[in-house]
């Protein structure tokens, strides 16, 4: 039996937010709510699955169902309130267009700083840099200006390189596939292929059902917060189809 | 641990690039400010507190690090929130942020503190061996200013009043604060008002050292390093109190 990459048994994950506002303020004070401040609001209930390596692993759902909370428990972001979540690996993070950049620095600047964020130490990071910069396609002089005045698909082809120059164990990817010419997208389900026969485990969330179809082997579907299909990737893809008929 | 460091670093690389990104005067700016206000002050007080000797010297040795405080206060107040972006996508230790911006402002303000030796020596600073003690003396004050800091910090994530709370109150502050008056000037009866500010103490130290050219007695080194560690306790708990729900309200 091969050691699970990851391992999510039994989550509950809520979102806490704040009793907030003139009104709220009066009870806050009178009403004891400071003692307990949060409101809380279950995003996911009683969530399991199980990756192994070499598993392209596709996550469907509507807008707001809890895809991207499952990817953020994983990802150690958000700490769910009950069950556990053990990874066997480094995860690297797709990130969201842009996520994390910082517009007035420049591109290498970016780089660097989000390497950083990623743990890489700063000799991983000189090793790593020369691979990244080359699987984005950009030039050093473009990667000079500051990243506000890169394009999204020059921001993305950024995003996209950091993530996967290196071949991750885990690697997470959100929705960030949508933008980028053909070429560069084609190159980058690819790369993805590369990293997946490496051994490495991937996760995948994408309104793109097409692009899943192609490289995902297994998948769930996750309704308000609840998995309501699971297991190969045809057949959930069938199950969510069915949803919106 | 070392990548912990690394990820400081660039953090704070990143803070002292951004401070004065887009703007001319660039880091001139941390020495022109306090400069400025000295002229108003001198200009204003020096008639009123003509009595207190060498009262440019007196002011400037308060104000510098009045500055380097509410800037402190001011970068860690809005650091989760500035950093929101990152945050949510990967994973980092909350307190990274934070400590980052209180290193941005104590490197500013080291870089600042050239210059204004030159000042200082040009209004009539001794330098001598004690004066080399503001430094451990600014990391007793830095750690205050974390420890505040974080305690903000995390409460304006949930309520964004507080930074505003913060930018309404802190005038008032500067002029609850032995600054630009002694506190000799104040009636001995209310004294004791003017000592609930723990600011009091601290510009009590920065002034021996550097104006009257003796180390802080034991007595404010140990008021000081108490307040320092009360605060860090408490900024400490709250943020860790506060973090459950953080990356949801960001």
């Amino acid at each position: 039996m091969m050691q699970p990459k990851i391992e999510v048994k039994n989550i509950t994950v809520n979102y806490y937010s704040f009793n907030k506002g003139i009104n709220s303020l009066k009870d806050f004070v009178t009403g004891f709510k400071f003692l307990n401040p949060f409101e809380r609001k279950k995003v996911l209930e009683d969530v399991s699955i199980t990756v192994y390596p070499g598993e392209v692993f596709g996550i469907l759902g509507r807008n707001g169902a809890g895809k991207s909370t499952l990817l953020k428990s994983i990802a150690g972001i958000l700490n769910p309130s009950e069950g556990s979540v053990v990874v066997n690996g480094t995860i690297a993070p797709l990130l969201a267009i842009g996520a994390g950049m910082e517009m007035e620095l420049t591109g290498i600047e970016n780089i660097r700083l989000i390497g950083s964020l990623l743990n890489y130490s700063k000799a991983e990071m000189d090793a790593k840099i020369e691979k990244i910069i080359a699987f984005s396609e950009l030039s050093l002089e473009e990667l000079q200006r500051p990243v506000k005045t890169f394009s999204s698909g020059m921001v993305s082809r950024m995003s996209f390189s950091l993530a996967v120059a290196d071949t991750p164990d885990i690697l997470i990817i959100d929705e960030v596939l949508a933008v980028g010419d053909r070429g560069f997208r084609d190159k980058c389900l690819d790369r993805v292929r590369e990293i997946k026969v490496a051994g490495s485990t991937i996760l995948f969330v994408s309104h793109n059902f097409d692009e899943m179809q192609k490289i995902c082997t297994r998948g769930i579907c996750i309704e308000k917060g609840k998995i309501t299909a699971e297991g190969d990737f045809q057949k959930v893809g069938e199950y969510y189809k069915s949803l919106f008929k | 641990m070392k990548n912990t460091i690394d990820t400081v670093i660039n953090l704070t690389r990143r803070n002292l690039k951004l401070k004065y990104k887009n703007s001319i005067l660039g880091y001139f700016w941390s020495l022109l400010t306090p400069l400025f206000y000295l002229s108003i002050f001198v200009f204003v007080f020096s008639r009123a507190f003509g009595s207190v000797e060498n009262y440019p010297l007196y002011a400037l040795t308060g104000l510098i690090f009045w500055q380097f405080f509410n800037n402190g206060i001011n970068q860690i107040i809005n650091s989760f929130i500035s950093n929101a972006g990152i945050i949510k996508t990967i994973f980092v230790p909350l307190k990274f942020f934070p400590i980052s911006a209180i290193y941005t402002e104590l490197i500013s303000f080291l870089l600042s503190l050239i210059p204004f030796t030159f000042v200082m020596l040009f209004f009539g600073l001794q330098l001598n061996a004690q004066s080399l003690f503001i430094f451990p003396y600014l990391a007793i004050f830095s750690f205050f200013i974390l420890g505040i800091g974080l305690t903000l910090a995390s409460l304006n994530v949930y309520l964004r009043d507080v930074s505003i709370l913060w930018n309404t109150l802190s005038p008032a502050l500067f002029y609850f604060s032995p600054i630009v008056y002694t506190a000799s000037f104040v009636p001995q009866e209310y004294l004791w008002i003017l000592k609930l500010n723990p600011l009091y103490y601290f510009f009590e130290g920065t002034r021996s050292i550097l104006y009257h050219g003796v180390l802080p007695s034991l007595m404010n080194l140990g008021i000081t390093a108490t307040l320092a560690t009360v605060a860090m306790i408490i900024g400490v708990f709250t943020l860790k109190k506060l973090s459950p729900g953080m990356v949801s309200n960001l």
